[in-house]
Order: C-alpha cells, then structure tokens, then sequence
C-alpha cells in the first residue's frame, strides 16, 4: 500500500499549472454556441420545414419551440453548474419550468391534433430523414457536453449527465421540430418525448462510464504515476 | 501507512457546512490561496495545501470506516481526486466547502462500492476450505476411504487379491496375471465380482447411517 505522504510527494511532483474552468454560464454558453453552429450547418445543408412560415404564426408551435429552447438552454445551464462540487444540487430543478412548458404544449398539441391523425401521416421516407436529423445534432452535442465535462465523472456522473442528457435532447427536439413536418401525433409524441427520455435515459445508464472514459483518455491534468 | 512525515496542520474544519469561526475561516482563506498559487504551479504551496488538508480529509473518513488501511484508501483517493479536479476550483470561492464536497462524495462513493461488494461476496467457514495439493484435503476424503477399506477387507480373498492388485496398486492385467498365476479372463471375472459386491455393501452402509 502506498503511503499518503508518498502520494503527496508523487502528486506534488507531477503538479504543472492548470487553466481554471470559466463559470458555468460561459460554459454553457459556449456549448450553447456550438448547438447553434450545428443546427445552423444542418439549416443550410438541409433547409428549414417547408410550411415554417405557417407554423410560426402559431403561438402552439412558437410555445412548443419556446419550450424545448428553454429546456435546453436551463438545463446546460444546469449541468455545467452541478458539476461544480461545491454547487447546491438543488440546480437540477433549474430545467423544470422550461420543460413543464414543453412538454405541456406537446401535451395540448396530442390533443387538438388527435383528430388529424391518420394513418398516412407516418411516412418511412420522413422517420428515417428524423432519425438521420437525431444523430447528427445529438451525437456532436453529446460528444462535446461529455468532453467539456469530463472532470465530473470523479464527483456527479449521474445528476451531470441526466442534465446533460435533457439539454441535448431539448435541442434535438428543437431541431426536429425546426426541420421536419411532424403533424401526426404520433410522430410528435415519437420524435419529441421518444428522443428525449432516450437521451436522457442513456445519459443516466453511460453517463457516469462514458464521462470515466472521457476522463480516462483526455484527461487534465494528468494522474501521478504511483508505484504500489 | 498513514503517518506523515510532516507535524500535521490542526484540524480546522469539522463540518461540509461554511467555516464560521474567525480562525476557520482564516486557514480556509489560507487554503483558498494556496490552492490559488496551486493551480499556477507553486508545488511548495500545493504541498503545503494536501498536507495540511490531509488531517481534515483523515477526520472525515474515521468517521465512516473502521479499518484504519480503509481510512487511508479513503483519504488517498480523495487527495487524488482534489488533483485531477484542481483546475475546477474558483478561487473566488471559499476552499472549505469545495474540499468537504469532494471528500464526502468520494467517501459516501467507496462506501457504496464496499456495500455492492459485501452483499455479492460470502464468508468462508473452515469447512469450505480447499486447497489444490490433494493431500491436503484428506481430512475431508477419510471417512470414505475407511468405508473402502473396510468393505475391501470383507471381499472373499481372490476378489480382494484382484482389486488390491488391479485397482490399488494399478496393475496391468498382464502383470497381475503373472504374480497371481490366474488367467487374464478370471482375473477380469473376479474384478467384475468384487466392484459388484463393493457397490451393493457401500450402499447397504449409506443407506443404514
């Protein structure tokens, strides 16, 4: 077994200058910043919903996107706060009003809309274009969150990746209500919930492994070599 | 183990909460700066820090283990922790709290993990003891090989010769032939016999016991 004063010794010995974290709210920011550089590079690539001119006359849809934006921007907000270890926990209720407003308008959506579903509104060619949408703004996203807060997988790995998760995921749903024409509820229910609590449920199952690995293989600074 | 070669600094700290005292929130602010001077790479200050938390951290974890080796796993792997995360530390803020945080995240983690590792594991009694040279474990065999060697004994003296010969001492028929003057096929007729009759008077005992 080592002793503790030979670790400090080794520690003390590999200690080099290290670049303090910006606060919270720059971070998220910056991840913020990146979530709109991806979207912005998949409006170009990919173009808007051809009836967005329409939809946002509508204060349902504008709630809905209010919603998700909000959800996800608190809950960045939140992740990035929480993975502090001297921050209240009580940070996780941070996304709550934004994502009360969410998913109430998807809620209100299902119900004025039950009656357009049909059948035909579930389209193979539309899912797989939504899916391809999914990947391509949640893995970026969820790639960054996971590196910037890498250093978490020591103190919170679950409550930093479920908020994690929930921002991500808001922004997706923002990004697929932004470029796809998602009608039926089913679809709404599918692409906006489905994806969310998916997201966020792998954040909280891998969280605390991917952020370990994370850690593990980009780590600053880096761990002392002890000897046993 | 844990004995420092340094005097540790006191104990100044004794609860997660703010340091409310005067002289608490005098080392915290002294912490605060070392930590500060740290981070741009003073070792001498970065030593100075871990030693003079290491008594604090040592407090904290006594309090959730007993062993004391457990004690310094739990004090080793939060001064590790407070490494890897240094550069997470604002110096704006007060050290104390930041420091009880880590150390009661990384205690309350090890004790999880132990908790986890107890419940899958189960002790040992004598009885479940093996060991890999087979002599070792005779004790546990002999109450078998006493029947055995009692039932062989009961055996009529050719069928007793043949097993003795055949089985025990690992002889080949043709072997056994030659230093029993019989022929191989009674030889075999008289093996057949016996391992019959060993069987029916070993099962014979376990069923009377």
């Amino acid at each position: 077994m080592t002793r503790t004063q030979d670790l400090i010794d080794a520690i003390v010995q590999t200690a080099t200058p290290v670049r303090r974290l910006r606060p919270p709210i720059i971070r998220a920011g910056l991840w913020l910043a990146f979530a709109a550089i991806v979207l912005g590079l998949i409006a170009i690539a990919h173009g808007v919903r051809p009836d967005f001119s329409d939809r946002v006359r509508q204060p349902l849809f504008v709630l809905s996107m209010v919603g998700a934006l909000a959800t996800s921007v608190l809950a960045a907000v939140a992740s990035f706060r929480i993975s502090l270890p001297d921050s209240s926990r009580l940070c996780i209720v941070l996304p709550l009003p934004g994502l009360a407003l969410w998913i109430s308008t998807i809620g209100y959506g299902c119900l004025t809309d039950w009656v357009s579903m049909d059948p035909d509104g579930v389209h193979m060619g539309e899912a797989v274009r939504c899916f391809a949408t999914l990947l391509m703004t949640s893995v970026p996203l969820s790639i960054a969150m996971l590196a910037m807060l890498r250093y978490a997988a020591l103190l919170r790995p679950i409550e930093v990746s479920v908020m994690g998760g929930l921002a991500v995921a808001a922004v997706t749903a923002f990004a697929l209500s932004l470029f796809h024409d998602l009608d039926a509820t089913v679809m709404i229910l599918i692409w906006n919930l489905g994806a969310a609590v998916l997201i966020a449920a792998l954040g909280s199952l891998f969280g605390r492994s991917m952020l370990t690995w994370m850690a593990s293989h980009f780590a600053t600074p880096p761990r002392p070599d002890i000897g046993p | 183990m844990s004995a420092g070669r340094r005097s540790p600094t006191p104990l100044t700290i004794v609860s997660a909460s703010t340091p409310d005292d005067s002289q608490k929130a005098g080392n915290s602010a002294d912490w605060s700066k070392l930590m500060a001077r740290s981070q741009d790479g003073d070792r001498e200050a970065y030593r100075t820090l871990l030693e003079g938390v290491t008594p604090y951290i040592r407090s904290l974890a006594a309090r959730c283990f007993k062993q004391p080796t457990d004690v310094e796993d739990a004090v080793q792997d939060v001064l590790l922790t407070i490494h890897m995360v240094r550069h997470a530390y604002d110096p704006g803020r007060p050290f104390g709290p930041w420091l009880a945080a880590i150390a009661n995240r990384r205690i309350i983690d090890r004790l999880r993990r132990d908790t986890r590792r107890k419940a899958r594991e189960v002790a040992l009694s004598a009885d479940h003891e093996t060991f890999a040279e087979p002599s070792a474990n005779l004790h546990a065999e002999k109450p078998d090989e006493v029947a055995l060697a009692q039932a062989i004994d009961r055996l009529p003296p050719d069928q007793r010769q043949t097993i003795r010969m055949l089985k025990l001492n690992e002889m080949s028929l043709k072997e056994a032939a030659a230093a029993s003057g019989r022929s191989i096929p009674a030889l075999k007729v008289a093996t057949h016999r016996a391992i019959k009759s060993l069987r029916r008077m070993l099962k014979q005992q376990s069923d009377s016991t």
